[in-house]
This record gives C-alpha cells, structure tokens and sequence, in this order.
C-alpha cells in the first residue's frame, strides 16, 4: 500500500504514527466527536461523504471528515491527526460532526470499538476479488457488526440492493432507507450483475424494475425478504451524459426536481443517500438537497481538469458496475467523445484484470480512442473483441500513463474522457499537478 | 462476414451462477473466433433451472461463490449430468473453469466441511483447506503443448488428480491445482478443465483454437480450421507473461 502513500500526497503517513504511539487512536477520536457518520459501500463512499459534509456544513455544523478517499483505519487516522493539527491540539472536536468513509472490510473491524450515530450502507458490488473476496462474504462480515450496533445508532440503507437490505435489516434500532421509487423498467438482470438470488433463502429474485446493476424494485418469489419502502425516494432520474443529472427526490410528501453535477444514475443514489442522512440528522431535505446539489464532484470522479490542449474529465472506474456506469454516461453524450481508457493492476485496483471481460465496450462509440495503463494490451484485446470502432477507425495503444495521456491530448479536439482505475487515476492526476494544470488534492481539503 | 462453414452449438452452462470472474469472456472469445471464419457457433444459454434436450459440441461452465457453486452441484447432477455425460462420451469438447471445474471432478468438500457431488468428468477430488488457510491467488504462467498459458488464479479448493486424469499443463509461476505438485488443470479427452479463470481464452488464442477444433472433430472431420491473424492477442499475452517475469 506504499504506492498509495507514494502517489497520495502522503496522506497515510502521518496516520501511521498516530496509530503506532495509541493504537486506540482512531476509535479514541471518532467516539469524542459530538455525532459520528461513517459511510461504506463499494461504489460512491467518496462522493456520498462529500456530499453529506456539504449538507451538515450547510447547516451550520463543524465537519471532521476524510474528503480523499483514504478510508482504511490509518487514513482516517490521518485525516484526524490533520485536524487536530490545525486546531493546535485544542480539543475542538466535541463539537464536531464527523463523517467518515470507511473501506467495507474496515467498517468490519472499526464498527465494534465505535458508537457512531448513522451508519450509511451504499451497496455492494463484486470488486478486485483478489483482495476483497466474493461479496457474501462482505454482507456476512458486515451483519455480524450490525447485530452489535447499539439501538442509539441508526442504519441508513439502499433499500433498491437486496444484499443491502438483508445486512441493515438486521439491525435493532431504527433503520431509514434510501432507493428508487419508479426508476428503471421491468427487465432480466445485465449478464454482470452480481446478487440474484435471494440473500435469505437463495432463490431468484424478481425485479419488477431494474435501475442498473442488481439495483432495483426486487422481491423474493417465496417473501422471505421484503424491499422496505424507502424514506428518501428517486422519483426520476435524467443523466445528461458527463455533466451531470437531474433528478426528482420524494420525502415525507415533500417532493423537488434538482440539477446537480454530478452524472450518472449512480449519482442520483449518491444524492438519495446523501439527503437521507441528513434527513436522519434532523436537517430538513430541501435543506440539503439545496446544498448537494452545489457541491462538485469528489476528488477524481467526474472531476474536469482544464489542460493547455483542451478539457480532461476524469471518470474513475473499479468494477464492472461502475465501468458500465461509466460507459453509460458517454453513450449518453450527444457527440462522441475522445476517449483515453487506462487499466492499471495495483493492489488498490485488483492484480486481476479479468473483471474487463464483464464490462460492456461492446457499447463504446469513441471519436478517437486511446488505451494504456500497466495493463494497455489486455484493453487492446478486450477492444478488439468487442468490436469498438473508433470514428478515425485506429485504436492508439501504449503502456503507461504520460506517454498515452499526451498522445490522446494530441489527437483530441476539445474534451477528452479519461476512463480510469483507481491507481491509475492517481497517476493521471499527478502527471496533471506536475505540469500545473490541477492542484494537489490535499490542499484543498 | 461469411457463415458458409460448419455449425457449432455450444450450451454455457449457469452463468447465473457461475460468473464470478467475467468468465463469459471465453464465450464472447469463441463466438467472434467462429464468426470471424464463418463458423456459426449456436450459443444456448442454460440457466440454473432450464432443461438442455438438444446435443451439444461444446460446454463452457465459470467459476462461482461458494453458494452458487453449492446450487450449481445441484443442477448439475439433478438436470444435466446424463446430457453432458452422453455428449463428452461422444467426442463433445469442454472448458470449466475454476469453481466449475471444480464441479467437473467427483467431488468437491468446501470451506464448511459441505461435500458437493461432481460429475466425475476428471478423476480428481477436490478439498478446500479451511477458512483460515490463504487461498491460492495470483497470475499464472504454465506450459502446455510446447507454449504457455497465462491466466489468473483465485481458489480456496486444492485439486488432486487420480490415476484416470492427467494434468493440462505444467506450472511455470504460481499454484494451479494444489501448489505442490506442479499440475495445473485436468484433461480427458476432448474435455478441459483448468483454474485460470475468467477471461482467459482471448489471451490463448492456441487454447481457444484446440477446444474448437476439438469441437469440429466430431462435426466437419474434413473442416481445417483458418489461421486467424493473432498479433493483439499474442501481444496481450506476452506482456502478462513480462509481468509475471517469464518470457
């Protein structure tokens, strides 16, 4: 995890020692925060966090968080150590909110030395298998911490995710939904889909709506699990490609139409959870639908970086369900667009890159394409046998990531679409610090 | 694009249940390999409870969670064993992958202790160590037929072959069947059984071509199969061979 560290503007070192003179460090700081959300997921932590810290601020709260996605036990020590740094050792955190992203298998470990007030569980999605293992396994780590949560804690689940919703069902306390209200359309599951049976007794579950991936309006033929009916609904979704959505949330008969910068389906539930959360703060949804939606992308999703050469949008990709998220958006673009896809196999973006083979290229209409990253050649091939055609018929392959990155700016007209895992993302990004067209991302947290 | 040449029906087994490394990859591989030469491949897809009446020429089963596999064994032995047995008998080829070759053996004793019943297709047994044993995970590189075969590995189970199956193909780097004994997948006939999972026909393209032309044996004796140019997958594979440091 070095590499993380190496590329990550040193935001785990500092955590590191923290954690090394008081082991208790972590679970000390977040439990003498006033009030403590944690958010984990496979999909969306970064954004969701960001997203519930613009609404608490808007209200007027103090906000601790980990805006960088460093969400293992040490970042979020350093993200504290940070803090407590600025505020001169001055126990200042009391009146704080902390919110919290939290890798899934961290949650696991954290959640029984911690008494946080909200717990939001995004959803779970079959990613880098080598280092997390088969989702099941995931939702059983997890129930077993829910069962422990005190009645004080409140869960906030995806109501639309069926594993989800076994997991946060669990739990004794009060538990608040967010999902999809008459989003999607009946249909069969994508081929990639991860959960289709039922969590409790195995068998298939019905959809009589699918948002995407195994998100949707489920149930269990033999009713053995019930999709609860959402606090905070998507009454619709409308993706404007790249750019953003708008989007209709439903309430406590309290209903509002939003246009937030952020794209993508995958968004609209980012946003869900967001309002929903705060929502179980006890901010009023308009309230915080109002903030969400002039909050920017998170650092690295859907962030535009402007370049001497013409406009990079940075879409971050970890698995088949965001991949073809991402491959959604720019099938929605009114024009094709230049397109650099880059396919690292770091240990933060799984040594194993068979997951491409579920990601539908097959759909991809690039102006010009360009492909590199460690792993530039299997792209190549994956390319080749979905059949991509780019407008100018070539397809630009070339290991690594300046080298490929210049060589799509070159060939580009106007913006340019940089499709790409998690390490390489970071990579991206430092080439484009090294050269002053962004900033480094924790100057600005 | 021409379909003047022979037809093949390929039946892909579960991938409701058996897709857990984007194994549907090696189907999307066989089918452009067919179309590209004007072979058609008629691809039936088997989900969990539908039936297979209709004789098949080749069979492609992924890999799986642990209760998926265990739904798999199920369907296996309950809808489709007598099928896929009649088939193999008759010179059909097949590519299981991982939890389903697994599936391919004559049994397999999970993580919990739980023994599923395999189709007894290779004789081998497979026996999951436990929980806390570490699973065998990593790239993959082995030799088989004169070349290699790269791929990536992710099993808990450790196989062990009996006397009545041999071996795919010899471990270069990583664990393949069980880490010790240097074997890597099975082979019987025109059957293959192997634990570089997912999508690993597009990268071996010879693997690909040899369950074809297998396939084709018993279909178009007569048939030769065209060489196809290969330059973007040799070169995929070679540079995940370079990763793994063999060349």
């Amino acid at each position: 995890m070095s590499r993380l560290t190496r590329r990550g503007g040193g935001t785990a070192i500092s955590g590191l020692v923290a954690q090394a003179v008081w082991p208790r460090y972590v679970p000390d700081a977040l439990n003498s925060l006033s009030r403590l959300v944690l958010v984990s997921g496979t999909n969306g932590k970064t954004t969701t966090t960001a997203l519930i810290a613009a609404a608490l601020r808007a209200a007027g709260h103090e906000v601790w968080t980990n805006p960088t996605g460093s969400n293992l036990e040490r970042g979020i020590a350093a993200a504290l150590a940070r803090r407590a740094a600025w505020h001169g050792g001055q126990r200042r955190e009391r009146s704080a909110v902390g919110v919290f992203e939290v890798d899934e298998w961290a949650l696991a470990s954290l959640l029984p030395r911690l008494s946080p007030s909200l717990v939001v569980l995004l959803n779970l999605f079959r990613d880098q298998l080598d280092r997390y293992g088969e989702i099941d396994t995931t939702a059983g780590a997890w129930r077993e911490v829910v069962v422990g949560l005190p009645d004080t804690t409140t869960v906030l689940a995806n109501a639309d995710d069926p594993l989800v919703a076994s997991v946060a069902a669990a739990h004794a306390g009060r538990v608040d939904w967010f999902g999809g209200d008459r989003l999607g359309a009946a249909a069969d599951l994508d081929p990639w889909a991860d959960v289709r049976g039922c969590p409790t007794c195995g068998e298939p579950l019905v959809y009589d709506a699918v948002a995407f991936a195994h998100l949707g309006r489920w149930r269990c033929p033999s009713g053995d699990l019930v999709r609860p009916s959402p606090d905070v609904a998507i009454a619709a979704a409308q993706p404007h490609g790249v750019d953003g959505s708008a989007m209709t949330l439903t309430a406590d008969g309290w209903q509002s139409d939003a246009d937030v910068p952020l794209p993508g389906l995958y968004s609209a539930y980012n946003v869900a959870a967001a309002v929903a959360a705060a929502r179980a703060l006890g901010i009023e949804p308009a309230e915080a639908l109002d903030a969400v939606a002039q909050a920017g992308p998170a650092f690295g999703r859907a962030e535009v970086i402007p370049t001497p050469h013409g406009e990079i949008v940075l879409l971050l990709t970890k698995n088949p369900t965001s991949a073809n998220q991402v491959l959604d958006l720019l099938t929605a673009e009114p024009e094709r667009l230049d397109t650099l896809v880059l396919l690292n196999d770091g240990i933060a973006d799984g040594e194993d890159v068979s997951w491409i083979w579920d990601v539908e290229f097959e759909r991809l209409r690039p102006r010009r394409l360009t492909l590199g990253g460690r792993r530039a050649h299997d792209l190549e091939l994956r390319v080749k046998y979905a059949g991509v055609q780019p407008l100018d018929g070539s397809v630009a392959v070339e290991p690594g990531i300046a080298g490929p990155l210049d060589r799509a700016l070159s060939r580009a007209d106007g913006r340019l679409a940089v499709v790409a895992t998690y390490t390489a993302m970071l990579d991206v990004r430092a080439v484009c610090v090294a050269r002053g067209w962004a900033t480094p991302y924790w100057s600005d947290a | 694009m021409t379909t003047d040449g022979p037809t093949l029906r390929l039946a892909y087994l579960y991938p409701d249940l058996m897709n857990l490394y984007a194994d549907r990859g090696n189907v999307t591989c066989l089918q452009q390999r067919c179309a590209w030469r004007g072979i058609e491949l008629r691809v039936a897809t088997v989900a969990w409870g539908n039936s297979l009446d209709e004789p098949q020429d080749i069979y492609v089963i992924g890999g799986g969670q642990d209760r998926q596999q265990r739904a798999a064994s199920e369907g296996l032995s309950r809808r489709h064993a007598d099928r896929i047995g009649q088939d193999l008998a008759d010179g059909a080829a097949m590519l299981a992958v991982c939890g389903g070759y697994q599936l391919m053996g004559r049994s397999y004793r999970d993580a919990d202790g739980t023994v599923m019943p395999g189709l007894g297709i290779f004789d081998m047994e497979t026996v999951h160590p436990g929980p806390d044993v570490a699973r065998c995970i990593g790239n993959i590189a082995c030799r088989w037929e004169g070349a290699h075969l790269i791929g990536f590995e992710n099993h808990g189970g450790r196989t062990y072959l009996g006397v009545g199956a041999r071996p795919l193909a010899d471990v270069v780097k990583g664990f393949g069947n069980n880490g010790t004994d240097g074997g890597e997948g099975a082979v019987v006939g025109a059957a293959v059984g192997t634990y570089l999972h997912g999508s690993l026909l597009p990268k071996n393209p010879h693997l690909a071509d040899h369950l074809l032309t297998m396939a084709l044996r018993r279909v178009a004796p007569e048939y030769a199969l065209a060489q196809l140019d290969d330059d973007v997958e040799w070169r995929a594979h070679r540079a995940a061979l370079r990763i793994v440091g063999v060349s």
